[in-house]
């Protein structure tokens, strides 16, 4: 990177770069705080000047909002949804991944290219039966659904990058321990997996915000109200209280909180990871 | 990807035949073929390690996968055994019946569409950003990467209702401050006229995705080599001769891949339409993608079939789905080519 980013040089310099960086800058950041400024509002505010600082400062919205919006209990399930999914996912991606990079047995490239294959895979291809399935496990209206159907769907990503990454790591230190009479189990789990935390990580992160973000599956999967992950949860809300921006829009921000945070926490970490998995 | 499947190292199957106790026993013949079958299976032991991703993964992605298209085959609402066996007709019906085939190419041709704005703009776009990142101080270029991808980690719900905000007629940001700057051009039901609405949407998911888009074509481009930049420098190439001519068609491969994922993802586009124009995707289907139509043949909401038909969606995503690999893999055979070594 440096070698190439620290070039300067032709009549177009660095700062005709940074100006057009800014503008593509202003175009993402400017509607959002556009929209945090709105959300303290009040109604008649937002319509008549919607630009700039709120006239009054209505802090009352959130409150409301998260009164009568339930959002408690769909952040709680969406929660639940998506700490104990990448849970699931690192555990069983990153055991899975470590035999296939691992070892040479017949079938490994054939069950890397299935695990592959899943990428590719429109959710709607598989919504019926999983629906049905669920219906039949006595499993609609329950977490565990979801988070069922989001373990086995992270697996594709998730094998394939810590497959690639498992490959990099050196492989004295597995021979040392095996010598030593470690078995395969202790040598992912004190050697591997430790060594695996950055792709770990970034496995985590990208689960966690998919698993946040997503509608479809609890969409048709969960219909009780108590049930809601905050998407579901939040449209239901916002048909409740249709048009009446100043619940609405503070509860849209409150439900982004959890994947800002982890993004604010960990952007070099999301970035370091895309990278990584996506050259060749 | 196919390649990387091969790529293990010869010694490791040795590493675990020097580790295992199994053969360190002692050879007795009455034991002996107790103990192979048990060294056979403790040099095994590590596919249980594969067994809980590889079941959930069976359970939960593939045998749906093909059920689905077993389902096909039925017409059937969903409630009750799969008695009523049609073959290919739901196949057929889709292709080619006028009540369904019309609204299922709309949805594909509405799918191709969506794709086209995204890949322009997020290529388009994401390259130049790409290329103007390589050209700041590595310092400055983390901050607007951070930025860049942003917004792909809201989730799609959120950006959806804030588009709604901004372009609602009467109430929203954009008509509101058109009316107070006279510029009434601008006050249009852009959602909700059948010419802009989905555009717009598309829109705002390439400003949603553009960031991916530069970090991985970012990333191709720092690993260019740099003498050929720094030799075209020399010679007296203009920066924007450099991009077209040396950068573009170096990070081809990237771009195709760019292509691919748009491609996927166009055709799971789901979110932002059925947020912004309902599972009917109006004004008057013009937004129906084949994620909205087979919601609504599904799971219900259609207006000439009340009643779901759980085999004709999964037929219809059969289909999708034969031409979305279709067409993926072509993609990935040309990034394949393009590929260049350096």
């Amino acid at each position: 990177m440096a070698a190439l980013s620290r070039r300067r040089s032709g009549s177009r310099g660095p700062v005709f770069s940074h100006v057009v960086l800014i503008l593509g800058v202003l175009v993402i950041l400017l509607p959002l705080t556009n929209l945090v400024l709105m959300s303290f509002m009040s109604l008649q505010d937002m319509a008549a000047s919607p630009i700039g600082l709120p006239p009054t400062w209505h802090f009352s919205n959130y409150a409301d909002a998260w009164n009568q919006g339930n959002l408690g209990q769909y952040l709680i399930n969406s929660g639940i949804v998506a700490v104990v999914s990448v849970a699931g996912t690192l555990l069983f991606a990153s055991l899975a991944a470590y035999v296939l990079a691992r070892f040479r047995f017949r079938g490994n490239t054939a069950i890397y290219l299935l695990f592959l294959a899943g990428y590719a895979l429109p959710i709607q291809l598989i919504a019926v039966p999983l629906f049905v399935m669920m219906v039949n496990l006595n499993l609609i209206n329950n977490l565990v659904s979801v988070i069922l159907v989001y373990i086995a769907g992270s697996m594709p990503f998730s094998i394939f990058l810590l497959v690639n990454y498992f490959r990099t790591l050196p492989k004295e230190l597995e021979e040392a321990a095996r010598i030593e009479g470690a078995n395969e189990l202790q040598i992912y789990a004190y050697i591997d997996m430790p060594l695996a935390r950055p792709a770990l990580t970034t496995v985590a992160l990208f689960n966690f915000v998919g698993a946040w973000n997503g509608l479809f599956f609890p969409l048709i999967l969960l219909a009780d109200n108590s049930k809601m992950t905050v998407t579901v949860g939040v449209l239901s809300f916002i048909g409740q209280y249709e048009a009446q921006w100043n619940l609405i829009l503070p509860a849209l921000i409150i439900i982004m909180i959890p994947t800002l945070l982890v993004f604010a926490l960990a952007s070099g970490q999301f970035i370091r990871g895309l990278t990584a998995g996506s050259i060749k | 990807m196919a390649a990387g499947g091969t790529r293990i190292t010869p010694s490791t199957s040795d590493d675990v035949d020097a580790g295992s106790p199994g053969t360190s026993l002692p050879r007795q013949a009455p034991i002996e073929r107790v103990s192979r079958i048990k060294r056979w299976l403790t040099k095994r032991a590590y596919l249980l390690m594969l067994v809980p991703a590889l079941a959930l993964y069976a359970i939960f992605i593939a045998y749906p996968f093909i059920t689905s298209m077993y389902y096909g085959l039925f017409n059937w609402s969903g409630i009750g055994p799969l008695t009523d066996y049609v073959g290919f007709k739901n196949f057929q019906y889709v292709l080619s019946s006028p009540q369904f085939a019309r609204q299922f190419f709309t949805a594909i041709l509405h799918n191709l569409w969506f794709f086209a704005v995204v890949t322009l703009l997020t290529v388009g776009l994401g390259t130049v950003i790409a290329h103007l990142l390589t050209r700041v101080s590595h310092r400055s270029s983390r901050p607007y990467q951070v930025i860049y991808f942003l917004p792909y980690v809201l989730p799609p719900v959120v950006v959806g209702w804030f588009v709604d905000v901004y372009l609602q007629p009467g109430f929203g940001v954009i008509p509101n401050l058109a009316r107070m700057l006279h510029a009434e051009f601008l006050d249009q039901p852009y959602l909700g006229s059948i010419s802009t609405a989905l555009p717009t949407i598309a829109v705002v998911a390439a400003w949603s995705s553009i960031g991916f888009a530069v970090i991985i074509l970012l990333a191709t481009m720092v690993g260019l080599p740099g003498e050929v930049l720094e030799a075209a420098r020399v010679d007296g190439a203009s920066s924007v001769q450099i991009f077209l001519h040396i950068v573009l068609p170096l990070v081809r491969p990237t771009i195709v891949t760019v292509c691919t994922l748009n491609f996927i993802n166009s055709f799971n586009v789901f979110d932002l339409i059925y947020v912004l124009e309902g599972p009917l995707a109006g004004p008057n289907y013009g937004t129906d993608v084949t994620g909205t139509l087979f919601y609504r043949t599904a799971f219900g909401g259609g207006f000439d079939t009340a009643a779901v038909n759980l085999g004709l969606a999964s037929a219809m995503a059969t289909i999708s789905f034969v031409l979305v690999m279709l067409v993926s893999g072509i993609l990935v055979f040309l990034q394949k080519r393009y590929s260049v070594e350096y």
